[in-house]
């Protein structure tokens, strides 16, 4: 027997997520590519608000089901999908972030890093997509791939922004592309916190380093 | 995330099982009941002096039992038996309709340690103890000066006689495999000695095991019905209440608890479940109010059930008069703005009050549910 509440909440982070890869490819486009700014900010911002309602639509679906379901309550099942939907609703915020770099007058369209900037893009809409697969299948062994890889990837990011900040690397925008790079950095971190939810116990949600 | 479920099926066949029991309860009550005997009943029936009293014992029962269907299937019972007239059974029917509202207060308690959770939590429990408390002084005394809810119920119960409705024939195939399970029931306890000599002894004393034991056997077959119900409904309730969440109280919130409660044959577990998500902010008590009234009207469905398995038409009639009782009370009062208004915000007031001095919340619970009904039931009768 299917849980209703549960496979609308399943269904509502699969929206999140689609709106946050669109989000996502937005306001990465606008950096690495051509993209018009006006043609675009609009739909940012507006997707934007959809997925925090959509947000604020899981919590008041886990308080009904915790509520039909007060006898039993699978708490840890709630608190996954509590700490899920709140990392899922950040990578929107950053994505906004992300699109604020570009309308200060920044583009890396002509970065001597642009081929590295635009596999780091492709990871990490390729980690979105993932985890939407993630939260359809419940497979563990993806779900840990999908960790493992996202821990590598920030990593290296991490190890660019520390680059950056001891002045190892030369680029046009200094500032500008420490803080792009920070929230490509709280984007994966953010994919891979959700991922955490769906396979770790409680107490190791988003601490997979220690 | 995918999430392992049972299958229903087996909830299914308990529910249907523990219903057949309830039925046989039932049964087995009004015969504990006839054992007595006419003279002795009549004597005991004495004690219960006036309708007043009648209110009193039926809040004081449902508190006690913590359930209004256990209250409202053994009062057809006993009016099925002929025990129990209608006099007296009608303003018990009532007085377990306001008895059951103690549950939900109960699970608002849960919320004590957040103000504003609270405060919304024990309102939107309370609201249901002011309906139909209201319901109860503006219906009561009509019915003692015009007995119009025993009118319309005796004339609805001859409609549904006269339409030979199979269900209402005392050689119904329902009744007869009813009969035919009370009196297993009642051969078992014959082949026990100690219950057999019981019986050769004093058959006072018979009776009141056997009434007792109906009693203990209506309670636990209504608890398992509930449970099953409630695990293969769990759907169907989430759904229905997520519905009220995106579109607000109305009628429809009213058809929503009239079908929850109606498939889950609890009342309290309806408003329960309304508690805490009243307390949490994600629903307002004036969208929760509706579908109270629907648990309201749903819950009598039991008492109905109850009367399939009692000879009399009676045992048909006082189920129906809590069928119209709520019916009415419905009607009546939630049309009006001001009416309906009017148990929302004595609720809040009192829920404001308990947030600056927690212990009133217990005072109001031990008061109105408790020292009150004994009060009145010493001092009338």
């Amino acid at each position: 027997m299917k849980d209703y509440l549960l496979d609308s909440i399943d269904a509502k982070l699969g929206e999140m997520l689609t709106n946050s890869s669109h989000m996502f490819d937005l306001s990465m486009s606008c950096l690495l590519g051509d993209t018009n700014l006006d043609s675009v900010k609009e739909n940012l911002y507006s997707t934007d608000k959809l997925i925090n309602e959509l947000h604020r639509d899981v919590r008041r679906e886990l308080i009904l089901h915790s509520a039909v379901n007060s006898r039993n309550p699978d708490i840890p099942l709630l608190l996954a999908y509590m700490t899920m939907s709140k990392d899922i609703e950040r990578i929107g915020d950053y994505c906004k972030n992300l699109f604020e770099i570009a309308e200060t007058g920044n583009s890396f369209t002509k970065d001597d890093d642009l081929d590295y900037l635009i596999s780091l893009r492709d990871n990490i809409s390729g980690f979105i997509v993932s985890l939407q697969t993630c939260l359809s299948i419940d497979k563990e062994s993806k779900v840990q791939e999908l960790i493992n890889s996202g821990a590598k990837l920030g990593k290296e990011i991490d190890e660019k922004i520390t680059s950056l900040l001891e002045d190892k690397i030369e680029v046009k925008y200094p500032v500008a592309t420490t803080l792009f790079y920070r929230y490509l950095m709280r984007i994966n971190l953010h994919i891979v916190n959700a991922a955490t939810a769906i396979i770790m116990p409680t107490d190791k949600i988003d601490y997979i380093d220690e | 995330m995918v999430t392992m479920k049972k299958r229903p099926f087996t909830k299914v066949l308990f529910a249907t099982f523990f219903l057949y029991f309830f039925l046989v309860s039932i049964k087995l009550l009004e015969k504990g009941i006839k054992t007595l005997g006419a003279e002795y009943t009549d004597q005991l029936f004495q004690s219960v002096s006036s309708p007043f009293v009648g209110l009193l014992v039926g809040i004081l029962a449902t508190v006690l039992v913590q359930s209004s269907s256990v209250t409202t299937a053994t009062i057809v019972g006993l009016v099925g038996s002929g025990f129990l007239s209608l006099t007296y059974a009608i303003p018990m029917i009532m007085g377990a309709n306001v008895g059951t509202t103690v549950t939900n207060t109960f699970v608002s308690f849960g919320h004590v340690r957040r103000d504003h959770e609270f405060k919304r939590a024990f309102a939107s429990a309370t609201m249901h103890d002011f309906f139909n408390l209201i319901a109860v002084l503006v219906l009561f005394p009509l019915e003692l000066a015009t007995g119009f809810l025993r009118k319309l119920a005796i004339s609805t119960t001859d409609i549904v006689i006269a339409t030979g409705f199979t269900a209402t024939k005392p050689n119904s195939p329902i009744k007869a495999s009813i009969k035919w399970g009370s009196n297993s029931i009642l051969d078992l306890l014959s082949k026990i000695s100690f219950i057999d000599k019981l019986h050769e002894q004093s058959y006072r004393l018979y009776a009141g095991l056997v009434i007792s034991l109906a009693i203990i056997f209506i309670f636990l077959s209504l608890k398992k019905i509930v449970s099953n119900m409630k695990s293969i409904m769990l759907n169907k309730i989430e759904f229905g209440l997520d519905k009220v969440l995106a579109r607000g109280g109305g009628v429809l919130a009213i058809v929503i608890g009239i079908v929850i409660t109606f498939s889950v044959q609890s009342s309290s577990i309806t408003t329960s479940i309304l508690v805490p998500i009243v307390g949490s902010g994600i629903l307002s008590i004036e969208n929760a109010f509706p579908i109270t009234l629907g648990a309201n009207i749903g819950t009598t469905i039991t008492a109905v059930l109850a009367s399939l398995a009692v000879d009399g038409p009676e045992g048909l009639t006082i189920a129906l008069v809590h069928v119209f009782f709520n019916l009415i009370s419905v009607a009546v009062i939630y049309p009006f703005k001001t009416l309906r208004n009017f148990p929302i915000k004595l609720a809040m007031i009192l829920s404001s009050a308990t947030v600056k001095r927690r212990y009133m919340a217990i005072v109001y619970v031990l008061v109105t549910f408790v020292l009150l009904p004994i009060l009145g039931i010493v001092l009338f009768n």
